[in-house]
C-alpha cells in the first residue's frame, strides 16, 4: 500500500481504482500463498513444539527426531549430496554459460540449442534413463567393459547416483540464469580491460566474476534449493540408506505412519533451506538496489 | 489408465440407458442392472469387465452388470461415505456389491451396512473355509488370494531351500544371489522381513487389533539376523523398489532367488518374463499372504441380484477364472477345483503365515530401515 505513495499524484478518483485493480490482481497469488504455503507451514512448526495433550512449549520432538542416529546420517547426506551436487552443476554450466556468451559460430548455436534439451525431459524419465545408462549392465559398464575395465563402481542406487541425475537434470537451468547475467555485462567493457592488456583470466576475474555475482548467487541458492527439496530423483535413482530427506519424510508419513516425525523433519529441512533462502534474499534486494 | 477408459465408457453408457430402458426391460423381462464397486489394479479391472461380469450375465440374463473401477482403492472411502449416508438417510443404495480393504468393511459394521453371509443366503459360502469367513466377521467372503513365495531359478539351483533356515543358509553360501524388494515399497519383501521375525515370535500375536510397542523387543534377534545377511545380499545389500523391479532381476537372471507374489510370479512366468527354468515354492514356516474379499451391502436395490453374483462367483466355473487371469488362488477349497488347477498350484497353494496388523506393519519398516538398511 505504500506504493501509492509513489505514484505521482494522481486525480484521487484514478489512483483508488488503481489501486484496487492493482491489489484485486495480487490478491489471488497472495491468498494462495498464504493458505497454502505460509498458514501449513506456521501450523506446522507450531505442531511441533507443542507437547502432546497441547499446552505449553516443547523441544521434545526435535530431541525425539535428533537422537534417531539414521535421521542425522540422512541430514548430513541430504546436505552433502546437495553441496556436491551443486558444485559440479556450476562448474560445469560456467564454462558452458561463457563459451555461449562468447562464441559466435554454428558450433555455438547447435550448443545452444542442445544444452536446454534436458529441461524438457520430465524428471521421471530422465530418472530412468539415467539408472539404464549407469546400471550394473547398462551403457556405461559396457563401454568400460569392451576397453578392459573389469573393476566396475556402483553409479545407481546410491549418492553417486543421485548426484549424476542432479547435474544432467540442472545444468540447463543453471546455464540459462548464468546466462542471462552474462548477456547484461556491457561488450565495451570487456573490450576496455583488454585494451588496457587484460588476458582472458584476468578479464574473467576481474570484470566478469563480479559483474555477475549476483545472478551467480541466485543459480547457486535456487539450484541448492530445488536439489536440497527433491524427491523424485532420490527416490528412484537413491539406495536403501541413506536417503534423501525428501523420500525420509514420505517414509516417515505413509509408510512408519508418524506423522510428527515427519512434521518435524519437515521444520528442520525448512530451517536449513531458510539460510540458503536469506542467501536469495539478500542477493536479489542487492540487485535492486544496484539498479537504482 | 488402460482400465480406466472402458469403466467411464460404461458409466456414460449406463447414465444415457439407464432412464430409457428401465421402464421397458422392467415390464418385459424384469432385467436388473448390477452395479458391482471394483477396487484393484488393471488385471483385476480386466479380469471383473472381460471375465467375471460378461460371463454372469450369459448365464443370467435377466441381469445387466455395470462396473465402476476404483483403481488401486481411490475413491473407496467416497463410496463408504455414500453408503453410511444412504443408510441413514433410509434410502436403498445402487452398490451391489463391493470388493474392497478389510479397513471399510470394518468401518462399515457398527452402521449395519453389510449382509450376513450365510449358506442360506448364500448355498456357495459352504465350499469357502469357515475360518475365512469367520476373519472376516461373516461379512465377507474371499473370492481370490495370493501369498508371497519362493521363486528360484532350477538352471542354477538344483536343491532349493525348502525352510527359512535353508534359506537364510543358501543366501549365506550363495552371496549376491538373493534379494528382496524395499518393505517399505512392496508386500513381497515385507513378507521376507515378517519370516525372519515370525521365527523368533508367534505370528498371531502381531496379527490381531491388539498393538503394544514394548512388544517388539521380541524382534531384535531378527534385525540381527538380517543385518548379519546384508552382505550376502545382491549388490552388497541392496533392495529394489517394489514387486516388479525384483522379479526383473530373477527374469534377467541377475539373481536366482527372492520372495514373490504367487499371482505376479505365475503371470511373470506365463508371460515369459522370467526364464522357464524358474520355478515356485513354498517354504516352512510358510511367508505372509492374504485374500481379497467381496462384501454386500444390505440395503441395496438389487439384493437378490447381488446374492446370485455372489453364488454364482464362488462357483468352481467363475472361481477357474480368477486363476486363469490373475494367476490367483481361489476364495473356495482347492478340493473343488479340477485336478489339472491343483496340480499347476501344488507347489505355491499351502497354508499362508498371516499379515502383521497395520500399525506393526509400519513399525517393521521403520525398524528395518534403522536396523538394517542403515545397518545400526
Amino acid at each position: 500500500m505504500s506504493d501509492a505513495a509513489l505514484i505521482p499524484r494522481p486525480r484521487r478518483g484514478v489512483g483508488l481504482r488503481q489501486g484496487a485493480l492493482g491489489l484485486a490482481l495480487v490478491l489471488p497469488p497472495l491468498l494462495v500463498l498464504a493458505f497454502l504455503v505460509a498458514v501449513p507451514a506456521v501450523t506446522a512448526v507450531i505442531e511441533t513444539l507443542t507437547p502432546e495433550g497441547g499446552g505449553g512449549l516443547t523441544f521434545a520432538n526435535y530431541a525425539r527426531v535428533l537422537a534417531v542416529r539414521t535421521l542425522r546420517a540422512d541430514i548430513a547426506f541430504t546436505v552433502g549430496i546437495t553441496l556436491l551436487s551443486v558444485a559440479v552443476v556450476f562448474a560445469l554450466s560456467y564454462p558452458l554459460a561463457l563459451y555461449l556468451r562468447f562464441s559466435r559460430g554454428g558450433a555455438a548455436r547447435v550448443l545452444g540449442v542442445l544444452f536446454v534439451v534436458p529441461l524438457f525431459v520430465p524428471v521421471v524419465i530422465a530418472s530412468f534413463a539415467m539408472i539404464t545408462f549407469l546400471v550394473n549392465h547398462g551403457f556405461v559398464s559396457t563401454m568400460l567393459y569392451q576397453a578392459g575395465v573389469r573393476a566396475f563402481p556402483r553409479l545407481v542406487y546410491n549418492g553417486t547416483g543421485i548426484m549424476l541425475t542432479q547435474v544432467w537434470v540442472n545444468i540447463p537451468f543453471a546455464v540459462l540464469i548464468l546466462g542471462a547475467g552474462l548477456q547484461a555485462i556491457d561488450d565495451a567493457l570487456i573490450d576496455g580491460a583488454r585494451d588496457v592488456g587484460a588476458g582472458p583470466v584476468r578479464t574473467f576475474l576481474s570484470i566478469i566474476l563480479p559483474l555477475n555475482a549476483v545472478p551467480t548467487m541466485i543459480a547457486l541458492t535456487l539450484l541448492f534449493i530445488g536439489v536440497f527439496g527433491s524427491f523424485t530423483i532420490p527416490y528412484l535413482v537413491g539406495g536403501n540408506a541413506p536417503a534423501m530427506l525428501g523420500v525420509t519424510m514420505t517414509n516417515y508419513l505413509t509408510q512408519y505412519l508418524q506423522r510428527a516425525e515427519a512434521v518435524t523433519i519437515a521444520v528442520l529441512a525448512f530451517v536449513i533451506a531458510s539460510v540458503v533462502g536469506a542467501v536469495y534474499v539478500a542477493s536479489v534486494s542487492r540487485r535492486e538496489r544496484g539498479a537504482m | 489408465m488402460r482400465g480406466l477408459v472402458p469403466v467411464l465408457l460404461a458409466l456414460a453408457v449406463a447414465v444415457v440407458l439407464v432412464p430409457t430402458s428401465m421402464p421397458r426391460s422392467a415390464g418385459a423381462a424384469g432385467e436388473v442392472t448390477l452395479n458391482v464397486y471394483i477396487n484393484g489394479d488393471t488385471n483385476i479391472l480386466d479380469l471383473w469387465s472381460k471375465s467375471i461380469l460378461p460371463t454372469f450375465t450369459k448365464h443370467y440374463p435377466q441381469y445387466r452388470a455395470n462396473m465402476v473401477g476404483l483403481m488401486h482403492g481411490n475413491g473407496g472411502q467416497g463410496v463408504l461415505d455414500k453408503l453410511i449416508a444412504a443408510k441413514r438417510a433410509g434410502r436403498t443404495t445402487d452398490v451391489d456389491l463391493w470388493e474392497t480393504e478389510p479397513s471399510m468393511v470394518e468401518q462399515g459394521i457398527p452402521e449395519g451396512l453389510w449382509v450376513k453371509l450365510s449358506d442360506k443366503l448364500v448355498p456357495n459360502i459352504a465350499k469357502v473355509a469357515a475360518e475365512k469367513i469367520a476373519a472376516t466377521g461373516g461379512y465377507s467372503a474371499p473370492y481370490r488370494g495370493s501369498s508371497v513365495i519362493i521363486g528360484y531359478n532350477s538352471a542354477f539351483v538344483k536343491n532349493p531351500p525348502k525352510t527359512f533356515d535353508d534359506l537364510v543358509a543358501w543366501i549365506k553360501a550363495n552371496p549376491g544371489k538373493f534379494t528382496y524388494c524395499d518393505p517399505n515399497t512392496g508386500g513381497s519383501g515385507q513378507a521376507f522381513v515378517s519370516a525372519a521375525i515370525y521365527k523368533f515370535v508367534n505370528p498371531d500375536k502381531f496379527a490381531g487389533n491388539a498393538y503394544d510397542p514394548k512388544e517388539e523387543t521380541a524382534w531384535e534377534p531378527a534385525w540381527k539376523l538380517l543385518h548379519d545377511l546384508q552382505p550376502a545380499v545382491y549388490n552388497n545389500g541392496f533392495h529394489p523398489n517394489g514387486n516388479v523391479a525384483v522379479l526383473q532381476l530373477l527374469g534377467q537372471q541377475n539373481i536366482y532367488v527372492a520372495p514373490v507374489w504367487s499371482d505376479m510370479g505365475l503371470d511373470f512366468y506365463k508371460r515369459g518374463l522370467v526364464p522357464k527354468t524358474v520355478k515356485y515354492e513354498q517354504i516352512t514356516p510358510p511367508l505372509f499372504g492374504g485374500d481379497s474379499t467381496v462384501t454386500l451391502p444390505s440395503f441395496s436395490a438389487h439384493l437378490e441380484g447381488a446374492l446370485t453374483l455372489l453364488n454364482w462367483l464362488l462357483t468352481p466355473e467363475a472361481q477357474a477364472l480368477v486363476i486363469r487371469d490373475v494367476s490367483g488362488y481361489p476364495g473356495v477349497d482347492w478340493k473343488y477345483m479340477p485336478d489339472s488347477v491343483r496340480k499347476q498350484f501344488a507347489d505355491v497353494a499351502k497354508p499362508y503365515a498371516p499379515l502383521p496388523n497395520a500399525k506393526y506393519l509400519a513399525d517393521i519398516k521403520r525398524l528395518w530401515h534403522d536396523r538394517v538398511a542403515a545397518g545400526q
